[in-house]
């Protein structure tokens, strides 16, 4: 006699999700057999429109309006691809000014996902206490660039705006409060015994299957990979700055939430020494020509690895613009964690993926 | 458990976190990113502006009655949508004589109402500027 | 970067030879579209734990050449192959479209040879 499943799906709307996209469950009796996803629903064309509606030096402005988390990972990776292909030389200034807001983003876009992952787990007081110390983060990136969400700071060249000695001492100050709140956070999130029970060994992702889905970003170090593209590119100064890879063990929920905690804070390190050691120089340098050839960059977004691939031919449209983003490799890792897993820990399972569908669906 | 009563009680002494807005304003930053201003007597016509906004919120479009500048050689006038705009700054960045002709502000803009036509009367100058 | 051409006959078979488990990464298949006939496929690999070291295996075809799919030894790789399909019109092998575009969308919108 045949077992009896049931189809349960996992919206596209649903209340724990942040953005639309649909799971179908097979399941029987609260265990989910097998996993169907869709997760086309925002396409907007953006590939199209880069190559034929805006010039090379518009699009920026257009690539980082593709996600609002990791907006300015998206518009670094395209210029430093440009710049590539110009033959231009950015100076130091300037690239120890991307960097510090690319930390900085990394740490806003991690408390989000913790944040996330408490609230689908029950914790709705932790959820607005993380909310709540994420606020002079914001703060801190509205005074550098001047927009809280979409910085519009980095133009082929150089950046935007300068920092003065009052906007660095500000943000020492606020990263200095921020510290012991990440570890009072780290102290939680290990000795908490019911979060203990939501988190520990479920959904787990073993390092053999990671190394066959090639899993990357927090997903891959958590379950033991040494992979991170700050220190596989030679792009940006990461090594100058005390950039530590951190992995843990086990590759389920718990693991995943300690890598983000430490990077945090790893993060904050970071963005510390570049205010203390930030060179002298000019932010913008004026480049000529248009852009002809091809070229691949990467960059360490807050999800994993971010891969740009560009191609001109020396006028001002470009021929392709081939945007990988990092959810859109992990989507199959995804589909394969939930089998065998209780329907019940399923939103918790998704919020710790963080996954981020404007990205996968552009 | 005792830190759990510690924090409880000390919690109860604290300011809330949140603003009041909109009864209570929020300050704005210094260097705000606000409207783009433009002063007609010291502009060169030399169009960089328009060619590099990313939007397309500045056009300059053919008119019946052109101002009396002698570099004005084709009779244009400057159209500006404050609703397109993304206020990132460039075209202020492209223009030869940055603080003279064109500069960026500290205003807010006005939120659009049904007179203004936003979408109509915009789409008219972008048909004016294509003939 | 480095760029190797193959064949679509040997494709699978320098893609199973090249590729250690432990050593390289699979990263996405992009598509260039050349002119309103030819598109450019590329498979995409890099190093774990080396410093800028970018392989890519390329080949062109024209749109009535199926591409071999090579899921059996990636599985990542099934849902590029998807966006390949909406996104070119080309037919990849075991993989359906329907990623990205609905029924009534404008079909291969970033082939040269599409309607728009």
């Amino acid at each position: 006699m045949s077992k009896k499943t049931i189809n349960i799906p996992l919206g596209s709307q649903h209340i724990s999700l942040l953005e639309p996209i649909r799971f179908k469950f097979v399941c029987e009796n609260e265990k989910i057999l097998e996993v169907d996803s869709d997760v086309g629903f925002v396409h907007r064309g953006v590939e199209r429109a880069c190559t034929t509606k805006f010039k090379y030096d518009a699009i920026p402005y257009v690539v980082a309006r593709i996600c609002g988390l990791c907006a300015i990972t998206h518009s670094l990776s395209y210029t430093m691809a440009i710049e590539s292909l110009l033959g231009a030389n950015v100076s130091k200034r300037a690239n120890y000014l991307r960097v510090l807001m690319v930390e900085l983003d990394r740490i806003h876009s991690h408390m989000l996902c913790l944040s996330h992952v408490c609230e689908n787990t029950g914790y709705e007081a932790m959820f607005m206490k993380i909310m709540g110390d994420r606020e002079p983060v914001m703060d801190l990136q509205e005074l550098i660039s001047g927009n809280r969400i979409q910085f519009d700071y980095v133009s082929i060249g150089g950046v935007n705006r300068d920092i003065d000695p009052e906007i660095a001492r500000k943000i020492k100050q606020t990263l200095k409060e921020l510290r012991p709140k990440i570890q009072d956070l780290i102290t939680e999130f290990q000795n908490n015994w019911s979060l203990s029970l939501r988190f520990k060994g479920i959904g787990a992702l073993s390092m053999q299957k990671a190394y066959e889905f090639n899993a990357i970003g927090p997903l891959a170090r958590a379950a033991g990979i040494k992979t991170d593209v700050r220190s596989e590119s030679s792009e940006l100064p990461y090594n100058e700055l005390g950039f530590e890879l951190i992995t843990k063990e086990g590759g389920d929920i718990y693991a995943r939430n300690m890598v983000r905690l430490y990077e945090i804070l790893n993060s904050i390190s970071m963005c510390e020494n570049i205010v203390d050691g930030m060179p002298e120089g000019a932010i913008i340098t004026k480049l000529k020509g248009k852009p002809s050839g091809e070229v691949i960059s990467r960059l360490e977004a807050p999800r994993g690895e971010l891969m740009y691939y560009v191609k001109g031919h020396g006028k001002a449209m470009l021929d392709r613009v081939r945007i990988k983003t990092p959810t859109f490799s992990s989507i199959p890792a995804f589909m394969d964690i939930f089998i065998g897993q209780e329907y019940a820990d399923a939103p918790a399972i998704l919020a710790s993926f963080d996954p981020c569908m404007s990205c996968t669906a552009k | 458990m005792f830190t759990q009563f510690k924090k409880a009680f000390t919690n109860l002494f604290k300011k809330p976190q949140t603003h009041k807005y909109p009864l209570q304003e929020i300050e704005k930053p210094k260097d705000y990113r606000g409207l783009i201003e433009y002063s007609e007597e010291d502009c060169i016509y030399c169009l960089k502006c328009e060619k590099a906004c990313p939007p397309g919120a500045i056009l300059f479009v053919p008119t019946d009655n052109p101002s009396d500048n002698e570099k004005n050689k084709k009779d244009l006038k400057y159209e500006y949508n404050p609703w397109l705009c993304i206020y990132c700054g460039e075209c202020v960045r492209a223009c030869p004589k940055p603080d003279e002709a064109l500069w960026q502000s500290e205003k807010k803009p006005q939120i659009a109402t049904k007179e203004d036509r936003v979408n109509d009367g915009w789409f008219e100058m972008e048909a004016l500027k294509k003939s | 970067m480095k760029k190797v051409e193959v064949t679509l006959k040997n494709v699978c078979n320098v893609i199973r030879e090249f590729y250690k488990l432990k050593e390289h990464q699979f990263l996405t298949l992009n598509g260039v579209a050349i002119d309103e006939k030819t598109i450019e496929i590329q498979w995409i690999f890099s190093h774990y734990a080396k410093v800028d070291k970018i392989v890519v295996f390329y080949v062109e075809v024209t749109e009535d050449e199926l591409i071999p799919s090579i899921v059996d030894l990636i599985p990542s790789a099934i849902i590029s192959q998807r966006e390949l399909v909406d996104m070119f019109g080309v037919k990849v092998q075991d993989s359906e479209s329907g990623l990205y575009l609905d029924e009534d969308s404008m079909k291969k919108p970033l082939s040269l040879g599409c309607a728009l």
